[in-house]
């Protein structure tokens, strides 16, 4: 499981879902929905610090920088390390928060050409974040 | 209903402690006592029992007083129907395991509860046998069936189980849960094993420094409740398989075995046996209707 450390920024709230802004870092802000609001979840307040949890296997991993597309969560780095397996791949991410680590196909690495060295971006849907107190 | 009011100055390793206890404890529940050596737990269950006298306080079971300092009352150990087992097996190891069970019964009593309860524990082979025969969990079921021997209403376990591997540990833990559900017993069980408190107990309170630090289910307890996953269960780890870059941890969940893909670093000192939470958010399940 990736885990990031943050301050919350923002919580936009809606009936009983709340979109947490998080800022990790100054240039690494992620959101997350959860089922709950603030009252119901004394954690979920402005300023406090929290941890952002999500697996490996939600991590979407692209080159260059993507405009048009809908996930919110987006950290870029350079590619520290690939490791191949027959169908899935691990590739871990140096960035600014730390490393994010990633399994995707390997076919998916051989279509990009994914190497240790590389600038690439880490993505993930703001509903595969999970928050936890820390 | 068990009520605990008590107050008693303990002699600790690290010098004097005062045991403090607020408790009320439910008729029929399982309550384990976690917490760490020096703590108090021991003297808690030799308090309960009239083995170790409180300075100060009341203590009431079902509504009647056992110990009260105001009213002079103090119940002998004998008139207080409690079994006790602890770690050390203690059975008689000149007499066989059906006369150590019935060295247990009080005067009159009827000799039927003996069979009752070596068909319970599964004892009919080893009836006949001295404790020296026995294996350590073989000895520890025959201590366990001595201790209620006499019907008690309160069972009260000191680390029972610690002594024996994981396996009949695990198969004691069923005699335990099934004798306590029997008989409608109100159990207090001191243990340091987490997974065995996930399966045994109701609730946990934690005691440290001779005081109450926290009260609540095992759940409540050790798993980070502030974790925001709304699809959420804790089970037992049954196989970990290792698959090109990532593992599959297989889990038992009550009676469904689910598998959950994990990467090296969520496996480091996970082992099969250990209790773990399985989380996921609300967004993922899929839900269908099953005709």
């Amino acid at each position: 499981m990736n885990k990031l450390q943050g301050q919350i920024t923002k919580i936009e709230t809606s009936g009983n879902l709340s979109i947490v802004h998080v800022s990790i870092t100054e240039q690494i802000k992620l959101k997350a929905i959860v089922v709950e609001r603030p009252e119901t979840a004394p954690y979920l307040k402005e300023g406090n610090e929290i941890a952002m949890l999500f697996k490996e296997t939600e991590v979407v991993m692209g080159t260059d920088a993507i405009h048009a597309i809908s996930l919110q969560n987006k950290i870029s780095g350079v590619i520290k390390k690939v490791e191949k397996g027959t169908l899935l791949s691990k590739v871990v991410l140096e960035s600014g928060a730390g490393d994010i680590i990633s399994l995707i196909s390997t076919n998916a690495v051989n279509q990009l050409d994914l190497k240790v060295g590389m600038n690439a971006m880490a993505m993930i849907k703001l509903n595969e974040v999970m928050i936890s107190t820390v | 209903m068990i009520k605990i009011k008590l107050h008693k100055a303990l002699h600790a390793a690290q010098g004097e402690m005062l045991l403090d206890l607020n408790l009320e404890i439910e008729q029929g529940t399982l309550v384990a006592i976690y917490g760490p050596s020096g703590a108090g737990k021991t003297s808690t269950l030799k308090i309960l029992s009239g083995l170790l006298q409180p300075d100060s306080g009341m203590l009431s079971v079902n509504d009647n007083l056992w110990f009260d300092t105001k009213q002079k009352i103090n119940l002998k150990p004998q008139q207080r129907n409690v079994g006790y087992l602890f770690q050390d097996y203690a059975l008689f190891p000149n007499m066989t395991v059906l006369q150590n069970l019935a060295f247990a019964l009080s005067k009159k009593q009827d000799r039927s509860i003996l069979q009752e309860l070596i068909e319970m524990m599964e004892l009919g082979e080893l009836q006949n046998r001295k404790p020296a025969t026995l294996s350590g969990g073989q000895k520890q079921r025959v201590a366990l069936a001595r201790a209620l021997v006499q019907r008690p209403q309160i069972l009260l376990l000191d680390e029972p189980l610690s002594a024996l591997d994981r396996k009949i540990r695990s198969k004691l833990q069923n005699y335990i849960l099934s004798i306590h559900r029997k008989y409608n017993l109100t159990t207090i069980l001191i243990s340091h094993d987490i997974g065995e408190i996930h399966k045994l107990a109701d609730k946990v309170i934690i005691l440290e420094n001779g005081q109450v630090a926290q009260e609540g289910t095992p759940t409540d307890i050790f798993i980070n409740q502030k974790i925001s996953g709304k699809f959420k269960f804790t089970g037992e780890v049954l196989n970990i398989e290792q698959e090109e870059v990532v593992y599959i941890v297989t889990v038992l969940i009550q009676n469904q075995i689910v598998k959950v893909i994990a990467q090296s670093t969520e496996i480091e000192g996970l082992k099969i046996g250990d209790q773990v939470m399985v989380a996921s958010k609300a967004f993922n399940p899929i839900i269908y209707k099953i005709d």
